[in-house]
């Protein structure tokens, strides 16, 4: 039961991750690479601010804004310098292992002397009085459902907020500029700010992500960000299978159900035994299957369902 | 209401490639004047509209609109003035986003875009009577995406977002040039429609020419980047098809002419 809820938590804060790469590669077509410096970004400037002494929330919030000034960096490479989109992401990303590495001050900080969000919920948890409640037939730890009560709320606040904001005048010509470039300036917007806005977003929302990680697992690392995007976007790839519709709202809850079921069959995987190891491998051919297999699919059918004759070069 | 004064562009200056799109354009368009601009293939006049837009910046030369002096402004800034349909029809329009959707960024067009929501209630109802006004039904596809319709509605859309501000100057590039004919038609009447609705001030490069003789009140003939003809007022009435067909063949044996001289100078000399 531990081991579901923990999954259950941990996607919903990677949701997080999904809802960041959601809005760069899905609304921009803009395969943003700053994610995997943004992600570890978020947990080194949290663990600095909490080994300080300072509050999660607080720490949490100036992680978002570390994040959302390297997602503008990237968008200022991108749209002011011309720089390649692929190549201003990675880029930032390569700058940002140095910046991470000096926030820390060392490769990796424990937080478990410091307190977190998660030691928060544990503190409201104990208010319950008992420790485990039963739960479907099976012991549940107050204080994982407590902090994965807490992430929900999270993560739906920020689903709102987001689909709030998409609908309004700057969000809608946030999404027409990865629709359609030329019509937004031609309607007397700069194109590149919305750009770069939008890449700010997606980053801060990845770096609270970070933030969130590094204090429910209890360190923060420089290397947890190595594979982060394609994570995200296989989040976002089964979220748009699961709500099969294009219609906006359904498209940003999507990703966030994509997340907890992606962390959710791991968590399953691992238990019957997967290399822990092969994991990212795993996820890149399952990424690159899901981009690949439905062109395919519709090619084959095309083809079994042409007319016999026309088949004359096989 | 635009003034361009000497502008010259030069793409690929100083390669094989160079092409002198502009050389010293003059043109003055009063307010309220609706200017169809025809010309052979490479003659400049999509150079011409792309100038005014911003596209791009001119090498020399200047451009106002409405005593405003642009030259030096951005695509984007500019649209505040410019209301622009282009040849593409995916080009007006975002086409993942309803058809309010686009009508609410263009009801926006040169303002800042702030967190109000963008389809608020009172919007809609002018959204549906303008809609209406175009006869083509999409009244009740409001919330479809504006991908799922067919070019002509599209650009018919795109024309409603570019007037849906009263533009100071409306741009239109052979913006029926990629429809079937009826749509094309459609859309050409549409155009007319509005353009004397709101009195706007009106350029059109077009390469029809049953449409250069029907609509507007001048017409500008274009050349290697140069304006060979500028007709108006009772002359710009008289005009018929044949008239600019014998306009075309006349520019076409005068390039003949300098290229068999050329030639002969070549043959002679070298």
């Amino acid at each position: 039961m531990s081991l579901l809820l923990g999954a259950f938590i941990i996607g919903l804060i990677l949701a997080l991750v999904a809802l960041g790469v959601f809005i760069s590669f899905r609304i921009y077509h803009f395969p943003d690479m700053t994610a995997e410096g943004s992600i570890t970004l978020g947990a080194a400037v949290a663990a600095a601010l909490l080994v300080t002494g300072h509050s999660p929330m607080y720490a949490t919030l100036a992680a978002a804004g570390a994040g959302a000034v390297a997602g503008l960096i990237t968008g200022v490479l991108h749209t002011r310098f011309k720089i390649n989109a692929l190549l201003s992401g990675i880029i930032v990303m390569t700058a940002l292992y140095s910046v991470n590495l000096h926030v820390m001050g060392k490769s990796n900080v424990p937080l478990m002397n410091v307190t977190t969000f998660a030691d928060q919920a544990a503190g409201i948890a104990a208010q319950f009085g008992t420790e485990k409640v039963l739960l479907f037939g099976r012991e549940a730890a107050i204080r994982d459902l407590t902090l994965l009560g807490l992430s929900l709320g999270l993560v739906i606040l920020v689903g709102v907020l987001l689909y709030a904001f998409f609908r309004t005048h700057l969000g809608l010509a946030m999404r027409a500029t990865g629709d359609n470039d030329q019509m937004v300036r031609a309607l007397g917007s700069s194109d590149g700010v919305l750009l770069t806005g939008g890449l700010a977003l997606s980053n801060a929302l990845v770096a609270m992500a970070g933030a969130l990680l590094a204090q429910y697992q209890g360190f923060a690392d420089a290397q947890m960000g190595i594979g982060m995007l394609v994570w995200g976007l296989a989040s976002v790839i089964i979220g748009e299978a699961l709500v099969g519709t294009n219609r906006f709202g359904y498209l940003l809850a999507g990703a966030v159900f994509g997340s907890i079921l992606f962390r959710l069959l791991v968590a399953v995987a691992l238990r019957w035994g997967l290399d822990p190891n092969d994991l990212k491998l795993i996820t890149a051919v399952f990424v690159f299957a899901a981009l690949v297999l439905p062109g395919s699919f519709a090619k084959l059918r095309r083809r079994l369902s042409a007319p016999v004759s026309g088949g004359s070069r096989a | 209401m635009l003034e361009i004064k000497g502008i010259c562009k030069t793409f690929h200056a100083g390669t094989a490639n160079e092409v002198r799109s502009l050389q010293s354009v003059n043109l003055q368009i009063e307010p309220g004047s609706f200017v169809v601009v025809i010309g052979t293939n490479g003659s400049g006049k999509s150079t011409l509209l792309n100038a005014v837009a911003g596209t791009f910046l001119v090498d020399e030369g200047s451009i106002n609109i409405g005593g405003e002096a642009v030259t030096g402004w951005a695509e984007h800034r500019r649209a505040q003035h410019i209301g622009r349909v282009f040849q593409n029809p995916f080009s007006g329009t975002a086409p993942t986003l309803s058809v309010a959707e686009n009508l609410a960024l263009a009801s926006r067009r040169g303002q800042t875009r702030g967190l109000g929501f963008a389809l608020a209630g009172a919007n809609r109802d002018r959204m549906v009577a303008a809609i209406q006004g175009l006869g083509m039904g999409l009244e009740t596809r409001l919330d479809n995406a504006i991908g799922s319709l067919s070019g002509g509605q599209r650009q018919a859309l795109t024309l409603l977002m570019a007037t849906w501000l009263k533009p100071k100057l409306l741009l239109l590039d052979e913006h029926t040039a990629a429809l079937d004919p009826r749509s094309a038609d459609q859309v050409v009447r549409i155009t007319d429609r509005i353009i004397a609705r709101d009195s706007l001030t009106a350029m059109m490069v077009t390469h029809s020419m049953q449409q250069a003789v029907t609509y507007g009140d001048r017409l500008v003939m274009m050349h290697r980047g140069r304006i060979i003809h500028d007709v108006s007022g009772a002359e710009k009435r008289r005009l018929r098809v044949e008239d600019l067909l014998a306009r075309f063949e006349e520019v076409r044996r005068a390039d003949l002419l300098d290229a068999s001289a050329a030639e002969l100078l070549r043959a002679r000399y070298i």
